[in-house]
Protein backbone atom coordinates (compact mmCIF):
# COMPACT_ATOMS: atom_id res chain seq x y z
CA UNK A 1 0.00 0.00 0.00
CA UNK A 2 2.98 2.34 -0.27
CA UNK A 3 1.35 3.79 -3.39
CA UNK A 4 -2.04 4.07 -1.71
CA UNK A 5 -5.23 2.22 -2.51
CA UNK A 6 -5.46 0.98 -6.10
CA UNK A 7 -8.49 3.00 -7.13
CA UNK A 8 -7.67 2.51 -10.80
CA UNK A 9 -8.21 -1.23 -10.49
CA UNK A 10 -11.63 -0.64 -8.90
CA UNK A 11 -12.50 1.87 -11.60
CA UNK A 12 -11.50 -0.53 -14.39
CA UNK A 13 -13.53 -3.29 -12.85
CA UNK A 14 -16.63 -1.05 -12.63
CA UNK A 15 -16.14 0.09 -16.21
CA UNK A 16 -15.73 -3.45 -17.48
CA UNK A 17 -19.11 -4.34 -16.02
CA UNK A 18 -20.67 -1.16 -17.41
CA UNK A 19 -21.54 0.09 -13.93
CA UNK A 20 -22.85 3.66 -13.96
CA UNK A 21 -23.31 4.20 -10.25
CA UNK A 22 -22.05 2.15 -7.34
CA UNK A 23 -22.65 2.86 -3.68
CA UNK A 24 -21.51 0.88 -0.67
CA UNK A 25 -22.20 2.17 2.82
CA UNK A 26 -24.97 3.17 5.20
CA UNK A 27 -28.20 4.15 3.43
CA UNK A 28 -29.74 7.28 4.84
CA UNK A 29 -32.69 9.11 3.36
CA UNK A 30 -30.51 12.02 2.23
CA UNK A 31 -28.13 9.62 0.49
CA UNK A 32 -31.08 8.03 -1.31
CA UNK A 33 -32.18 11.50 -2.43
CA UNK A 34 -28.69 12.41 -3.65
CA UNK A 35 -28.14 9.19 -5.58
CA UNK A 36 -31.64 9.60 -6.99
CA UNK A 37 -30.78 13.07 -8.29
CA UNK A 38 -27.55 11.73 -9.81
CA UNK A 39 -29.42 8.92 -11.58
CA UNK A 40 -32.00 11.38 -12.87
CA UNK A 41 -29.46 13.77 -14.30
CA UNK A 42 -27.51 10.92 -15.87
CA UNK A 43 -30.60 9.39 -17.52
CA UNK A 44 -31.97 12.72 -18.69
CA UNK A 45 -28.70 13.74 -20.29
CA UNK A 46 -28.73 10.64 -22.50
CA UNK A 47 -31.09 9.10 -24.99
CA UNK A 48 -33.07 7.15 -22.39
CA UNK A 49 -36.85 7.30 -23.04
CA UNK A 50 -38.77 8.94 -20.15
CA UNK A 51 -40.63 5.67 -19.38
CA UNK A 52 -37.36 3.78 -18.88
CA UNK A 53 -35.94 6.61 -16.76
CA UNK A 54 -39.00 6.44 -14.53
CA UNK A 55 -38.66 2.67 -14.16
CA UNK A 56 -34.95 2.78 -13.30
CA UNK A 57 -35.55 5.55 -10.80
CA UNK A 58 -38.56 3.78 -9.25
CA UNK A 59 -36.70 0.48 -8.91
CA UNK A 60 -33.76 2.28 -7.31
CA UNK A 61 -36.02 4.05 -4.76
CA UNK A 62 -37.92 0.90 -3.76
CA UNK A 63 -34.80 -1.23 -3.38
CA UNK A 64 -32.87 1.44 -1.49
CA UNK A 65 -35.80 2.13 0.84
CA UNK A 66 -36.22 -1.61 1.42
CA UNK A 67 -32.58 -1.91 2.47
CA UNK A 68 -32.95 1.11 4.73
CA UNK A 69 -36.18 -0.15 6.30
CA UNK A 70 -34.76 -3.62 6.87
CA UNK A 71 -31.66 -2.21 8.57
CA UNK A 72 -33.88 -0.11 10.84
CA UNK A 73 -35.95 -3.18 11.72
CA UNK A 74 -32.86 -5.27 12.50
CA UNK A 75 -31.37 -2.69 14.81
CA UNK A 76 -31.56 -3.81 18.38
CA UNK A 77 -32.48 -7.43 17.60
CA UNK A 78 -30.54 -9.48 20.14
CA UNK A 79 -27.81 -11.70 18.76
CA UNK A 80 -27.67 -10.01 15.39
CA UNK A 81 -25.07 -7.56 14.29
CA UNK A 82 -26.26 -4.08 13.46
CA UNK A 83 -26.13 -3.58 9.71
CA UNK A 84 -27.12 -0.30 8.23
CA UNK A 85 -24.89 -0.65 5.22
CA UNK A 86 -26.00 -1.80 1.83
CA UNK A 87 -24.56 -2.09 -1.64
CA UNK A 88 -26.24 -0.65 -4.66
CA UNK A 89 -25.29 -0.77 -8.29
CA UNK A 90 -26.90 0.64 -11.41
CA UNK A 91 -25.49 -0.57 -14.66
CA UNK A 92 -26.16 -1.46 -18.24
CA UNK A 93 -26.24 -4.82 -19.88
CA UNK A 94 -26.79 -4.93 -23.64
CA UNK A 95 -29.26 -2.13 -24.21
CA UNK A 96 -31.00 -2.38 -20.85
CA UNK A 97 -30.46 -0.97 -17.41
CA UNK A 98 -30.26 -3.05 -14.29
CA UNK A 99 -30.42 -2.18 -10.62
CA UNK A 100 -28.87 -4.48 -8.01
CA UNK A 101 -29.18 -3.96 -4.29
CA UNK A 102 -27.75 -6.08 -1.52
CA UNK A 103 -27.58 -6.14 2.24
CA UNK A 104 -26.87 -8.42 5.15
CA UNK A 105 -29.96 -10.29 6.32
CA UNK A 106 -30.66 -12.55 9.26
CA UNK A 107 -30.58 -16.14 8.04
CA UNK A 108 -34.05 -16.71 9.49
CA UNK A 109 -35.51 -14.00 7.23
CA UNK A 110 -34.20 -15.54 4.03
CA UNK A 111 -36.72 -18.35 3.66
CA UNK A 112 -39.89 -16.21 3.75
CA UNK A 113 -38.20 -13.65 1.50
CA UNK A 114 -37.21 -16.32 -1.02
CA UNK A 115 -40.76 -17.70 -0.95
CA UNK A 116 -42.15 -14.23 -1.70
CA UNK A 117 -39.71 -13.72 -4.54
CA UNK A 118 -40.45 -17.14 -6.04
CA UNK A 119 -44.17 -16.35 -5.94
CA UNK A 120 -43.52 -13.08 -7.81
CA UNK A 121 -41.28 -14.85 -10.33
CA UNK A 122 -44.19 -17.15 -11.17
CA UNK A 123 -46.60 -14.35 -12.06
CA UNK A 124 -47.08 -12.65 -15.43
CA UNK A 125 -47.80 -8.92 -15.83
CA UNK A 126 -51.55 -9.31 -15.26
CA UNK A 127 -51.01 -11.51 -12.21
CA UNK A 128 -48.59 -8.98 -10.76
CA UNK A 129 -51.04 -6.15 -11.36
CA UNK A 130 -53.84 -8.07 -9.62
CA UNK A 131 -51.62 -8.85 -6.64
CA UNK A 132 -50.44 -5.24 -6.46
CA UNK A 133 -54.00 -3.91 -6.37
CA UNK A 134 -55.00 -6.45 -3.77
CA UNK A 135 -52.14 -5.41 -1.48
CA UNK A 136 -52.71 -1.72 -2.12
CA UNK A 137 -56.02 -1.86 -0.29
CA UNK A 138 -54.98 -4.37 2.37
CA UNK A 139 -54.68 -3.03 5.93
CA UNK A 140 -51.28 -1.51 6.66
CA UNK A 141 -50.29 -3.98 9.34
CA UNK A 142 -50.44 -6.98 7.02
CA UNK A 143 -48.21 -5.28 4.50
CA UNK A 144 -45.00 -6.52 6.06
CA UNK A 145 -42.01 -4.39 5.06
CA UNK A 146 -41.22 -5.15 1.47
CA UNK A 147 -44.69 -6.24 0.34
CA UNK A 148 -45.82 -3.63 -2.16
CA UNK A 149 -42.33 -2.50 -3.07
CA UNK A 150 -41.21 -5.86 -4.42
CA UNK A 151 -44.39 -6.25 -6.47
CA UNK A 152 -43.92 -2.79 -7.96
CA UNK A 153 -40.32 -3.61 -8.82
CA UNK A 154 -41.39 -6.91 -10.44
CA UNK A 155 -43.96 -5.05 -12.52
CA UNK A 156 -41.33 -2.64 -13.84
CA UNK A 157 -38.87 -5.43 -14.64
CA UNK A 158 -38.53 -6.82 -18.14
CA UNK A 159 -37.53 -10.25 -16.80
CA UNK A 160 -38.34 -12.17 -13.60
CA UNK A 161 -36.45 -10.90 -10.55
CA UNK A 162 -33.12 -12.57 -9.82
CA UNK A 163 -31.71 -12.97 -6.38
CA UNK A 164 -28.99 -14.76 -4.50
CA UNK A 165 -27.88 -15.35 -0.95
CA UNK A 166 -24.17 -15.52 -0.15
CA UNK A 167 -22.85 -17.13 3.01
CA UNK A 168 -21.43 -14.90 5.74
CA UNK A 169 -21.74 -16.93 8.96
CA UNK A 170 -24.24 -19.16 10.73
CA UNK A 171 -26.61 -16.28 11.49
CA UNK A 172 -26.16 -13.98 8.52
CA UNK A 173 -26.40 -14.03 4.74
CA UNK A 174 -25.73 -11.41 2.12
CA UNK A 175 -28.88 -11.05 0.07
CA UNK A 176 -28.82 -9.44 -3.35
CA UNK A 177 -31.58 -8.71 -5.79
CA UNK A 178 -31.15 -7.79 -9.45
CA UNK A 179 -33.85 -6.09 -11.48
CA UNK A 180 -33.49 -5.79 -15.23
CA UNK A 181 -35.59 -2.88 -16.44
CA UNK B 1 -61.28 25.71 8.24
CA UNK B 2 -57.61 26.36 7.51
CA UNK B 3 -55.73 25.85 4.29
CA UNK B 4 -52.85 23.42 4.29
CA UNK B 5 -49.71 24.36 2.42
CA UNK B 6 -46.57 22.23 2.31
CA UNK B 7 -43.53 23.23 0.28
CA UNK B 8 -41.82 20.65 -1.90
CA UNK B 9 -38.55 18.94 -1.01
CA UNK B 10 -36.44 16.62 -3.17
CA UNK B 11 -38.53 13.62 -2.12
CA UNK B 12 -41.85 15.11 -1.08
CA UNK B 13 -44.40 17.00 -3.17
CA UNK B 14 -45.70 20.53 -2.98
CA UNK B 15 -49.19 20.44 -1.49
CA UNK B 16 -51.80 23.22 -1.58
CA UNK B 17 -55.16 22.47 -0.05
CA UNK B 18 -57.45 25.48 -0.26
CA UNK B 19 -60.62 25.17 1.80
CA UNK B 20 -62.22 28.30 0.36
CA UNK B 21 -61.91 27.47 -3.33
CA UNK B 22 -62.12 23.71 -2.81
CA UNK B 23 -59.02 23.30 -4.98
CA UNK B 24 -56.43 20.79 -3.83
CA UNK B 25 -53.09 20.53 -5.63
CA UNK B 26 -50.20 18.09 -5.46
CA UNK B 27 -47.04 18.58 -7.50
CA UNK B 28 -43.57 17.06 -7.74
CA UNK B 29 -42.36 13.67 -6.61
CA UNK B 30 -43.26 11.61 -3.59
CA UNK B 31 -40.86 9.20 -1.91
CA UNK B 32 -40.44 10.69 1.58
CA UNK B 33 -38.64 8.84 4.32
CA UNK B 34 -41.94 8.13 6.04
CA UNK B 35 -44.90 8.45 3.70
CA UNK B 36 -47.48 7.70 6.40
CA UNK B 37 -46.21 10.59 8.53
CA UNK B 38 -46.12 12.89 5.52
CA UNK B 39 -49.65 12.09 4.33
CA UNK B 40 -51.36 11.96 7.71
CA UNK B 41 -52.09 15.72 8.05
CA UNK B 42 -53.12 15.78 4.37
CA UNK B 43 -55.53 12.91 4.85
CA UNK B 44 -56.89 14.62 7.96
CA UNK B 45 -57.45 17.85 6.02
CA UNK B 46 -59.54 16.03 3.38
CA UNK B 47 -61.57 14.28 6.06
CA UNK B 48 -62.34 17.59 7.72
CA UNK B 49 -63.13 19.26 4.41
CA UNK B 50 -65.65 16.56 3.60
CA UNK B 51 -67.22 16.71 7.05
CA UNK B 52 -67.25 20.45 7.64
CA UNK B 53 -68.03 21.85 4.20
CA UNK B 54 -70.36 20.98 1.38
CA UNK B 55 -68.37 22.77 -1.31
CA UNK B 56 -67.17 21.08 -4.49
CA UNK B 57 -63.67 19.60 -4.48
CA UNK B 58 -61.25 19.75 -7.38
CA UNK B 59 -58.12 17.68 -6.94
CA UNK B 60 -55.34 18.57 -9.37
CA UNK B 61 -52.37 16.24 -9.39
CA UNK B 62 -49.01 16.73 -11.04
CA UNK B 63 -46.99 13.93 -9.47
CA UNK B 64 -44.46 12.41 -11.83
CA UNK B 65 -43.43 9.68 -9.42
CA UNK B 66 -44.80 8.12 -6.22
CA UNK B 67 -43.13 5.31 -4.35
CA UNK B 68 -45.31 2.44 -3.17
CA UNK B 69 -45.84 3.82 0.37
CA UNK B 70 -46.97 7.16 -1.06
CA UNK B 71 -49.19 5.34 -3.55
CA UNK B 72 -50.91 3.54 -0.69
CA UNK B 73 -51.47 6.82 1.17
CA UNK B 74 -52.89 8.51 -1.91
CA UNK B 75 -55.18 5.56 -2.69
CA UNK B 76 -56.56 5.80 0.86
CA UNK B 77 -57.32 9.50 0.30
CA UNK B 78 -58.91 8.84 -3.11
CA UNK B 79 -61.06 6.08 -1.61
CA UNK B 80 -62.39 8.52 1.00
CA UNK B 81 -63.13 11.14 -1.64
CA UNK B 82 -64.83 8.48 -3.74
CA UNK B 83 -67.02 7.54 -0.81
CA UNK B 84 -68.02 11.21 -0.41
CA UNK B 85 -68.78 11.30 -4.14
CA UNK B 86 -70.99 8.25 -3.69
CA UNK B 87 -72.97 10.21 -1.11
CA UNK B 88 -73.56 13.03 -3.54
CA UNK B 89 -70.52 15.28 -3.08
CA UNK B 90 -69.19 17.10 -6.14
CA UNK B 91 -65.65 15.73 -6.51
CA UNK B 92 -63.41 15.63 -9.57
CA UNK B 93 -59.79 14.51 -10.00
CA UNK B 94 -57.54 15.76 -12.81
CA UNK B 95 -54.13 14.14 -13.16
CA UNK B 96 -51.64 15.92 -15.41
CA UNK B 97 -48.84 13.90 -17.03
CA UNK B 98 -45.90 14.54 -19.28
CA UNK B 99 -47.02 13.66 -22.81
CA UNK B 100 -43.75 11.79 -23.47
CA UNK B 101 -43.81 9.64 -20.34
CA UNK B 102 -46.05 6.65 -21.01
CA UNK B 103 -45.17 4.93 -17.74
CA UNK B 104 -46.28 7.94 -15.71
CA UNK B 105 -49.54 7.97 -17.72
CA UNK B 106 -50.18 4.27 -17.04
CA UNK B 107 -49.57 4.77 -13.33
CA UNK B 108 -51.94 7.73 -13.28
CA UNK B 109 -54.64 5.76 -15.14
CA UNK B 110 -54.35 2.98 -12.61
CA UNK B 111 -55.30 5.31 -9.77
CA UNK B 112 -58.61 5.91 -11.56
CA UNK B 113 -59.43 2.26 -12.24
CA UNK B 114 -61.20 1.36 -9.02
CA UNK B 115 -63.11 4.54 -8.23
CA UNK B 116 -66.41 5.93 -9.48
CA UNK B 117 -65.85 9.69 -9.20
CA UNK B 118 -64.83 11.66 -12.31
CA UNK B 119 -61.12 11.04 -12.87
CA UNK B 120 -59.27 12.28 -15.92
CA UNK B 121 -55.67 11.96 -17.08
CA UNK B 122 -54.56 14.99 -19.06
CA UNK B 123 -51.40 15.21 -21.12
CA UNK B 124 -49.17 18.24 -20.97
CA UNK B 125 -46.01 19.28 -22.73
CA UNK B 126 -43.07 18.67 -20.40
CA UNK B 127 -45.25 18.51 -17.28
CA UNK B 128 -43.66 17.01 -14.24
Amino acid sequence: MSDGFDLYRLRMSLMEDDILICFNGPFSHSIIEEIGLAIRSYLESGETPPSASTDVFAVFVELAQNVQAYAARLKGVAGLRAFDAGTLVIGRTDARFFVSAGNVVARADMEPLAARLEALRGLDKDGLKRLYKERLRAPRASEGGAGLGLIDVARRASEPLRYRASEIDDRHLFFSLTVLV
Amino acid sequence: MDNLIIEASTSSPRVRLDAESGIAEFGGESYPENAFDFYEPISLWFRRFIAESSAALRLQIRLSYLNTSSTKCLVDILDELDEAYGKGRDVRVSWYCDRRNERAQESAQEFGEDIDMPFEVLLEEGAS
